[in-house]
């Protein structure tokens, strides 16, 4: 295949003039970690640790994840009372009824270190929002991967001391007669946001709440309602001092 | 093993509890933040017990599992300039991390 438009000829490759095609990676950059990765998991197959099997099917579980789970579980709870009361009582007993089994979840038989799920549920005076100071813990098999925002130091120091005015960069203002819980994620424990149901929502379906439940709002940054179905997409700034193009 | 018996010394507190968050030196890795030490808070919640994170950070084999709590602290008392009466803030630690106060 050929990206010059000016090469009109058929699938046959055979024709006169020979094309060079140098060797090059598919990505201009390579990071360091993306090199020792690659060296580290060569190095596991050649030992035996894992195959490349095994690999494959942990990696495609890994790329596939995703918040579909946290929204599906709000969303039941919203809808079904005894339900949400099962959801505070036992997280994780609650999360096998809707199919997410935190003790096996990658279906590779890699028990997860985290079983202590506790789902924070939100009222009209109380408000939580959730961060890991330390590194970037998340519940993972509720949400999936973690945004990149919620691993930066940015996030991750100011959100304890200053959340209201974090929130506000989200969008996000609240009233000082409803109390902001910052939940610091700092051990075993994960934690998700199940937010107050919003008024509009009256006689929805289990699919049409669990839309307007996204990621944010189970991290508590956002608030779900009617018509929001996506979160804000936020700015990337370009960086002032770019790494700079070496000559070969 | 009674978990709420008060001779347990890895299991001491109960849900609203009154505590403060000791002021013990660490070597090399922790899970106590600075910004909670020696702050006084309230237990909320009992999760599980398991070794403290120092030692299993050393893959410490004769580690004695504590009993862990969620710990919630009022804004004001964790930052000197926070405006907000209401506001609060929860992290968790393992039981030797704690004292008791008796306010």
């Amino acid at each position: 295949m050929h990206d010059d438009p000016s090469h009109d000829h058929a699938d046959d490759h055979d024709h006169g003039h020979p094309h060079e095609h140098p060797a090059a990676p598919m990505v201009e950059e390579i990071t360091d970690f993306e090199v020792l990765e690659i060296a580290v998991r060569e190095l596991a197959i050649e030992k035996g640790l894992f195959t490349a099997e095994d690999h494959r099917r942990f990696t495609e579980w890994a790329e596939q994840i995703g918040p579909a789970g946290g929204s599906r579980l709000v969303a039941k709870a919203w809808s079904d009372p005894a339900f949400k009361q099962r959801v505070l009582d036992d997280a994780v007993a609650a999360c096998r009824e809707i199919g997410i089994d935190w003790s096996e979840p990658t279906g590779s038989g890699t028990p997860s270190d985290y079983m202590n799920l506790r789902v924070l549920e939100d009222t009209p005076t109380l408000h939580h929002v959730i961060v890991c100071t330390l590194c970037s813990c998340y519940p993972r098999p509720l949400l999936g991967h973690s945004p990149y925002w919620y691993r930066s130091p940015n996030y991750r120091r100011r959100l304890v001391r200053w959340p209201r005015q974090v929130l506000t960069e989200f969008g996000l203002s609240l009233s000082s007669e409803i109390e902001i819980r910052v939940e610091d994620s700092n051990q075993k424990c994960r934690f998700m946001v199940m937010p107050v149901r919003p008024a509009g929502t009256e006689g929805w379906s289990e699919a049409q709440l669990a839309e307007i439940v996204t990621r944010d709002c189970m991290i508590g940054v956002a608030l779900p309602r009617p018509g929001r179905t996506a979160d804000d997409a936020l700015p990337v700034h370009e960086a002032r001092r770019p790494v700079q193009e070496h000559a070969p | 093993m009674s978990s709420n018996s008060p001779v347990n010394p890895r299991a001491r507190f109960n849900v609203g509890d009154r505590v403060r968050v000791k002021e013990l030196p660490n070597l090399f890795y922790s899970r106590t933040q600075m910004f909670v030490r020696g702050v006084h808070g309230t237990i909320a919640a009992r999760t599980y017990e398991d070794v403290v994170p120092e030692d299993e950070a050393w893959d410490r084999q004769d580690a004695v599992p504590e009993q862990y709590y969620i710990v919630r602290f009022r804004q004001k008392d964790l930052w000197e300039e926070y405006p907000f009466d209401k506001d609060t803030l929860q992290t968790e630690f393992p039981d030797r991390w704690l004292d008791p106060v008796n306010n």
